[in-house]
Formats: C-alpha cells, structure tokens, sequence
C-alpha cells in the first residue's frame, strides 16, 4: 500500500492553500493564454515561465505544469472555435470540432473535450503513479531505430487524417516532410534551403505553417463567397451534448485515453503521435466513418482525451529520469533548476513531496479545469455570435502578433502569408491541410532518427529489420498503410464491376 | 461516380511536382554523404523525389480520372489585401512600432471582406488596436515598443 | 525577503491577467527604445538578451544574477531569450542595438566559437561588443553508458584509440557546449570518431542513459543529477579544481589528461561604444550579484560558482575573449567542422 501512502502525501501537499490557489491560477493563466491565436502550449510555458520563478519549488511547478494543460485546453478551444489550432494535437481536433462548430454544435463539441481530457487526466494521473519508474524504463528501450520506424508509422496512419485520396494525403504529409528539411541540419549545422536568411536557420515555425494552412486559408474560402456562404451558424443547436452523443464518446475516450498514455511515455516524440493515432482508430473502426471530417463527435472525444493522456505521462521520463520529452519539458527541467533542485532520478527520493504534490496536482487541475470550462462553454459560444467582419481581422492580426511573439522573427509571420495561399490553392484542389501538418511536425524526426541510426549501426540500414520493437512497428505500418489503401481498390472494383453490368 | 478530366488535380499535381523539384534541384547542391553519415542533401532529395512522384500520379490520374471537385471562385480582393496586410505587419513591427502597425494591418484585413463599409473598418481596426495593445503589450508584457524607430522614437 | 519576491511575482501575475492599468504598462513599456545619459542610468528598463531558449542553463544563470543587478542599479531588468543559429541570431540583435547600456547581451563560451563556426557572422566578437564582465565558469563532465567498458579518464583514451570505428560520441548539436568539448577531446587524443549530435542535451542524455550511444561531455549542469544517481558513468571534470558537488570525481589532470581543460564561461556584453560610465555601472552591479549568497548558494547546486571580482571586469572578460577565440579558431580549423 506504498501507493496509498505515496498518493497521501502527494494530496496532503498538493491541497495546501496556496498550491490549489496556484494551480487555479495556472490552468485559468493557462486557458486565457493558450486560447489566443497563435501560441500554443510551448510558447505559453515559456512566456509564463518568469512568473513562476519566485516561488517555493512545489509551487512553482504545480503551477507550471497547470499552466501546461491550461494551454492545451485553450489550444482545443481555439481549433474548435476558428480552426486555429496552436499545436499539432489541436490540428486533429480542429477536423472535427470545427466542423461541428459550423453546424451549431460547437457546444457539444467543447463539453467532449473537456470530458474526454478529465478522463483521461484521472486515469493517466493513476497510471503515473502506480507505474512511473517500470514506464520510465520501457521507454529507455526505445533507440533511433525503433523511433524512426514508430515515426514512419505514424507518418501512414495520418493518410486517414485526410477525408480525400490517399494518394493526395500522402503527397501532402510527403510535402510536409518536405518543408520540415528547412532550416539548420542538425548533424552538419549546414543551413539547407535558407536563401542565406540568418532567420529561417531555425527553420520554419510551426505555429506558422498552422496559422496558415488552418486559419488563413479557412477565412479565404469564407470569404469567397460572401453573399450565400456563412463562415459559422451562429444559431446554437445544443449547449450540452444529447445523449446520443453522451454514447457515443464513451468508447472513443476511453480507448484515446489508453493509447495517449502508452504513447505519451515515449521521450522521442510519442506524445505528438497521440492524437492522430486516436483519430486514425476510431475513424477505422467506426461504423460511421464517413462522418469523420464532417462532424464526428468521436472525432474530438478520441483525439482529445488521448492527447491530455499523453500530456500527463510524458511527465514520467522527466519525473522518474529527468530526461525531458519535448520542448515544455525542457522548459521544467529549467524550472527545477532555477529552484535549486537538481533534475535526474533522484528526484522522487530526495523530494518526495515534490513529486507526488506534483503528480496529485494534475488531478487536482483536471478537476479544476472541468470546473472553468464548463460554464465557460457558454460564454465561448456567443463568441461565435460576433459578426464575421470583426472576427476574420481579428484572427489575422492576433495570429501575426502571436506568431511573431514568439521569436521576434518577421520571417514567421511572412510564412503565414505563404502557407495562406500554398494551402488555400491545395485545400480547393482537395488536399486537405491537416496531413501536412503532421508530415511538417514528424519529417525533422524522421530524418533525425534515420540517420542517427545509421550514424550508430555503421551504416547498416538492417538494423530497422533487427531490432524487435522497429520490426514489429515497420509491420504495423505496412499494414496500416496496405489498410488506407484497400478502400480505393476496392471501390475502383466497384466501380469497375459497376460498368460490367 | 463520374470519373473525368480534373483540373483540380492537374493543378494539384503540378504544384507537388514543382515544390518537391526545386527541393530536389536544391538538395543536390548539398553533400549527399554516405550511408554511414548521410549529408544534408541526402533525405531532402529522397522525399523530395517522393513528392514529384506523387505528384506526377496525381497530375496523370486527374487528366484520365481525376475526382471531380468544384474549383470555386477566387476572392482576388480578400488574398491581396491579406497577403498584403501580414507582411506589412511582419516588416514594420520593429520600424512602425506595435500600435502604428498593428492599427494599419488591421485596418488592411478588415477591407478583404467586400461588404465593409468604411467606417466599420476604421471602427473595428480601432477596436482591435486597443485591444491587441491590452492583451500583448499589458497583458503579456510582450517586448515590443508601442512606438517605432521610423517616428523618430 | 520571499515575502517581497512573492509579492513582486503575485504583482507580474496580475499584469499578465491584463488587469493593470494601461497608464501604468505605458510608463514601463513605452521607453524600450529610448536612451538617457550616462549620469541618469538606469532611469528605464534594461533587457538582458539571453540567445538560447527560456529554461536552459545560460537563461537560468542570467536570471540568477538578473534580480541582485536590478536591486544595485536601482531599476528592472527584463530577460528576453532570442532563439538561433547557436545564438547568433541574438547575439547580431545587440550589436546592432542602441549602444545605451539598455540592450545587454549574455553569451557563452559560443561567443569565442561562432566566428570559427559561421562564414558570414554578421558581427565581429571583439569589435562589435564592449565586454562587462565574466559571469561564471561552469564545468563540464565526461560521462559514459552505464556498462560502457572502461573504467577511468586513461581506459577510455585507450578503448577508443583501440575502436575508433566502433565508439559513439554524442554531441547536444553542432557548436553546442558538448560538441566543442567533444571536438577538444578528439584534437588531444588525436583520434577520429564518430559523432552522433542531437537536438539538445536532454535527448542526448536520454540516449546516453538508454545505452544507445557510449559516451559524451557535457556541462555539470546536465549531467550531476545523472552521475550522482548512478545512471550514467563518469570519468572526469574538466576544470583545473573539483567540483563541490561531485567530489569524487577527479579532475582530467588528475586523470592523467591535462590538455582536455575546457569550462562553459559567461559573460555580459553591450554594444560596441556604449558610454565607458555605463559600462562600469553594470560591471560593478555584476560585481554585487555575483557576490550575493543566493546567487552563490544557486550556482553551487548547479555544480557552479560566480568567477572571482577580478574576472567580472571588462579587462578581465576581454582578456579571455581574445584568448579563447584564437584556441578555438584552430580546434574547430583543424576538425574541419564548417557550419556555413
């Protein structure tokens, strides 16, 4: 009864005053910022991170991570709302919540997503602190190998991603591969296709390419037509899911919130696999899966939750090893260090109520969460009430200031414009943008991984086929992708036996 | 379904064979290295000649049996104003300063929609100027002067 | 003391919600780019341009020495991280900035790389900056793979002068802190081997603890969690004295390895014909932080300390400007890295 005890005196230090205060203070922090166009949860942390410095170490983090998952809230918020998604998670829930948002059901939309994140949140809470260290050392197994071949198949399954062909959506996630090779080569710091502007050496921001895909290119279409085509109802249908609905996100959540916390683990990107592996499942098994893209309500409860999932596991190899799993993580290891305790494996003997305050605090901001959010449902709703004229501009210019805030970098924000047009034309010839995206986010690990171990085996690429976790994920990724083929075969057979009667 | 002649897919085609091109013709400008320790050209030129590919597929298949989408009208106002409008903001940020050119690119964006009347314009570029102001520069704190080097600041 | 700080931060916080005043932000904000004279300084803001991201060591250690600066000064500092190409890109930001002592620059050891590194810099160390003064020195680390064969500083030199082909030296990307103390590793053993960089030291150390790759120098920063816990191997540190916080490990030249003396050195700068006064101003605030017993007792568990006074003068920083770029010209000329 370790647990218990362990989980005790995570409670009794996570619901003093002053860091269930703080914690509030993060999430709603958080929420506020992270629902801005153009900053996700990165930009989010790391603009927030200051405020953080002064107080006790407990604190400080409670509030850090609160701010984390506030972020990613206020990102789906902002997906679902005006198709903007901040990160690459909210770009698979802006598919969906967007689109039901369109038809009057942004309400139910909202309330999925924040039900599916509170699941997930207290299951993935458990999980981390039931079998963090064991976790911990499942994900050290994972070598460049393994890492590319998992990237590779996440790369095939985001084809399902893509309501079109499958020959359009891999073209677009090669193209997205593509554009992620801009910038600094990591291995020989050789600046490759930079037209020798010292700012593209760190490539191109994400947040970019998002703002311009998702939001620019969506107000181009509505603006195409003015006359006969509303950009969004602004008559409401329901504020709160039906019980239809109710039903139909149960499954979904629970299954996102399975694979969001297994992936989640994974220090080399598991975590930005999450969501979309949740949509390419439930789309496949869906009895309906022609309504994905059009309004699925699984289509935001799935992504959802196993996103939040993922969230709250990639605290494990921080946590249990001290090894951050992406960018926000980073940005902690900052935090501990700044308040004088030194990250690594020692953290969880040396501070125990550091760490188990911390990992009580998550539930405790979930619960937090749903209770701010909820009600807010309603004022985020009559948003949508605000004339379009006054919207679109303000999409625009808040994306710009968000996006150039970031780095201070005027070449960000002439990318929006370019990724505007490039995919305005490609969305009107039926390539849909959310591929891309992800190619865009998963290319810079691909390469890395591929070559770093080649760089390791000497060249020898079997190493993909030797290795029992890349062979067995190279499998799947056949499968996946012999699977996201099959449909069009068939119906080309269909088609063709069509004729022959 | 009616299969045919798809400009859509042409357009779409020729697109992904140019991009992916001119990252193929660029990556040969880089070292190709070898398979130990490949060079920066060598996984832009793979997947560059992955896009070219694919897009040359769809290129072909759209001109024997290409999907039949609607192409839809151009906004031609709404693309030049916007495009106009975010790089403006992106090249005077620092010269102009955050209120001058967060007021002008509002101001821009605002005049893409072609039922706007002027007033609305100046009053919702106003709107915005204030609010963007409280929001990034109060709220925020973020570090850009209100007041550019270009007004003599 | 913490009743203060908390207030201050409860303060920012309001701010951030968006609650004060517009007045109030106008007064702070407003003069960004504005300049006073000398006798006046500071009468406004002064930003510290960190050039690497919010979080990561250089960031931590302005913050540091930011707070106890302000309080000698009399005014606020705002740290402002300006991301890119090995901070280059934030490092070209102040030389191009006013020279009014309201525009700093905290570099690292970076500073004496880049010109070595990158054809067309944009600025020239030594020309374009007027230097403050060193900040600290932190040591950096030789660590292996937990089962990685040998077992100190001497078995190692030997093991991979046996299996150059073999052994794997993991960088944290090309000019990172790791990279040049991986580049002086090679040029003193005189063997070639091959270098797997990554982005960042937390992916490489990650791949380090997993056993992926056998062995890395990196800063103490990074790694002490890691060594103290068992995780990873360590043979060395590379400064002249042990570390306080890992005692035990002995030192290269103890290790029979005295060329390898290598530490990741701070200092501030200002653009190049900032006023002498201002220049002394800050030099002397930095002097005051550095002897602050917070920021001392923060740097030691960093595995750190604040340079001597006499190192946090502009002569002192300058002197070990030139020097550095020259032995770093030659390392990184003769590894033939080039970055572009």
């Amino acid at each position: 009864m370790e647990l218990l005890d362990n989980l005790a005196l995570g409670f009794s230090t996570a619901l003093l005053v002053q860091n269930v205060l703080y914690c509030f203070v993060g999430v709603l922090l958080g929420t506020a910022v992270g629902v801005l166009p153009g900053i996700g949860p990165t930009a989010t942390v790391a603009m927030l991170l200051p405020i953080t410095f002064s107080f006790e170490p407990v604190t400080a983090l409670i509030m850090l991570a609160g701010i984390y998952y506030g972020a990613q809230y206020g990102g789906s918020t902002t997906a679902i709302l005006i198709n903007l998604p901040g990160e690459s998670s909210a770009a698979v829930t802006a598919l969906d919540g967007h689109e039901m948002a369109r038809q009057g059901r942004a309400g139910p939309a909202l309330a999925a997503a924040a039900i599916g994140s509170f699941v997930a949140g207290t299951v993935a809470t458990v999980a981390l602190a039931a079998a963090a260290p064991p976790l911990a050392s499942v994900a050290l197994k994972f070598g460049p190998a393994d890492y590319f071949s998992l990237v590779l198949f996440g790369l095939i399954v985001s084809i399902a991603l893509a309501r079109g062909t499958a020959l359009k959506a891999l073209a677009m996630i090669a193209l997205g591969v593509l554009l992620g090779t801009v910038g600094q080569d990591i291995y020989t710091g050789t600046p490759r296709f930079v037209f020798e502007q010292r700012e593209l050496y760190g490539g191109i921001d994400f947040v970019s390419v998002a703002v311009g895909l998702f939001g620019v290119a969506e107000i181009l279409r509505n603006l195409e037509n003015e006359q006969t085509r509303t950009a969004i109802v602004s008559k409401v249908i329901n504020l709160w899911p039906t019980r239809e609905d109710r039903r139909r996100i149960v499954a979904p959540i629970l299954r996102g919130t399975g694979l969001g916390a297994a992936l989640g683990v994974l220090p080399g990107g598991g975590h930005v696999l999450a969501s979309f592996t949740s949509y390419a499942v439930e789309k496949r098994i869906s009895r309906r899966p022609q309504e994905f893209g059009r309004g699925a309500i699984e289509g935001v409860a799935g992504p959802e939750s196993a996103n939040n999932a993922a969230a709250q596991t990639s605290f494990i190899p921080l946590l249990t090893l001290g090894l951050p799993a992406h960018p926000v993580m980073a940005l902690m290891i900052g935090a501990f260090i700044v308040h004088g305790i030194t990250p690594g494996p020692n953290v969880i003997n040396d501070e125990p109520a550091l760490f188990w305050g911390l990992i009580a605090s998550m539930w405790i901001g979930n619960v937090l969460l749903l209770l701010l959010n909820l009600p807010l449902i309603g004022l985020w709703v009559r948003m949508l009430r605000i004339p379009y004229q006054v919207l679109f501009p303000m999409i625009i210019l808040f994306a710009a200031i968000g996006t150039y805030s970031l780095n201070s970098n005027a070449y960000d924000v002439y990318a929006i414009a370019f990724f505007g047009i490039l995919g305005y034309i490609l969305i009107k010839c039926g390539c849909e943008p959310a591929p891309l995206l992800l190619g865009f986010v998963l290319g810079p690990l691909l390469e890395e991984n591929l070559r770093r171990a080649l760089i390791i085996s000497r060249g020898d690429p079997s190493v993909f086929l030797t290795r029992p976790i890349s062979a067995a994920l190279l499998a799947l990724a056949v499968v996946a992708l012999v699977v996201a083929v099959l449909p069009t075969i068939r119906r080309r057979r269909a088609v063709v036996f069509a004729e022959e009667d | 379904m009616e299969r045919r002649r798809s400009f859509p897919d042409v357009l779409a085609g020729g697109i992904f064979v140019l991009i992916g091109g001119a990252f193929v013709v660029g990556a040969l400008g880089y070292e190709l290295g070898t398979p130990t320790r490949m060079g920066p050209g060598a996984f832009p030129l793979l997947v560059g000649a992955a896009v070219v590919a694919l897009g040359l597929a769809i290129a072909v298949k759209g001109l024997v049996a290409g999907e039949v989408i609607s192409f839809g009208p151009i906004p031609w106002r709404a693309v030049a104003v916007i495009v106009l409008a975010v790089l403006f903001f992106g090249f005077t940020i620092r010269r102009l300063g955050f209120v001058p050119t967060t007021a002008v690119t509002a101001m821009l964006t605002t005049l893409a929609s072609t039922r706007v009347r002027l007033l609305t314009a100046v009053a919702v570029a106003a709107g915005l100027t204030v609010a963007s102001t409280l929001i990034f520069v109060v709220g925020l704190q973020l570090r850009i002067p209100l007041w550019g080097p270009w007004l003599g600041f | 003391m913490r009743t203060t700080s908390r207030y201050r931060a409860t303060a920012r916080m309001i701010a951030a919600i968006g609650v004060v005043s517009l007045a109030a932000a106008c007064s702070g904000n407003g003069g960004a780019a504005g300049g006073g004279d000398a006798a006046n300084y500071p009468d406004e803001n002064i930003t510290i341009v960190v050039p690497f991201s919010a979080g990561g060591p250089t960031d931590t250690v302005t913050r540091m020495i930011a707070e106890p600066m302000a309080a000698k000064l009399g005014g606020k500092i705002v740290v402002q991280n300006v991301e890119g190409a090995g901070g280059t890109v934030g490092a070209g930001d102040v030389a191009r900035a006013k020279p009014d002592g309201y525009t700093v620059l905290m570099h690292h050891i970076g500073m004496s790389t880049a010109p070595a590194l990158y054809k067309s810099l944009g600025y020239k160390p030594l020309e374009d900056f007027e230097t403050v003064g060193l900040v600290t020195e932190v040591p950096m680390t030789i660590v292996a793979r937990k089962d990685f064969a040998p077992a100190t500083l001497q078995d190692l030199v030997t093991h991979v002068k046996a299996n150059a082909n073999k052994v794997t030296l993991a960088n944290a990307g090309i000019g990172a802190a790791s990279h040049l103390c991986g580049l002086l590793f090679q040029s003193t053993t005189g063997v070639k081997l091959q270098e797997v960089p990554y982005q960042g030291t937390g992916p490489a150390l990650t791949d380090l603890v997993g056993g992926q790759v056998d062995f890395m120098c990196d800063q103490t920063t990074n790694t002490s969690g890691q060594i103290a816990a068992g995780k990873v191997k360590a043979y060395a540190v590379t400064t002249p004295e042990r570390v306080k916080s890992l005692p035990d490990l002995p030192t290269t030249t103890e290790a029979g390895l005295p060329q390898l003396k290598v530490s990741v050195w701070h200092g501030l700068y200002v653009p190049a014909d900032t006023p002498p006064e201002i220049v002394q101003k800050l030099s002397e605030a930095l002097k005051v932080a550095l002897a602050d017993q917070g920021v001392i007792d923060q740097m030691a568990k960093l595995g750190t300390a604040p340079v001597p006074a006499q190192d946090a003068t502009p002569d002192a920083h300058r002197a070990k400007l030139d020097e550095q770029l020259g032995t770093w010209a030659k390392i990184i000329a003769d590894s033939g890295v080039k970055v572009s």
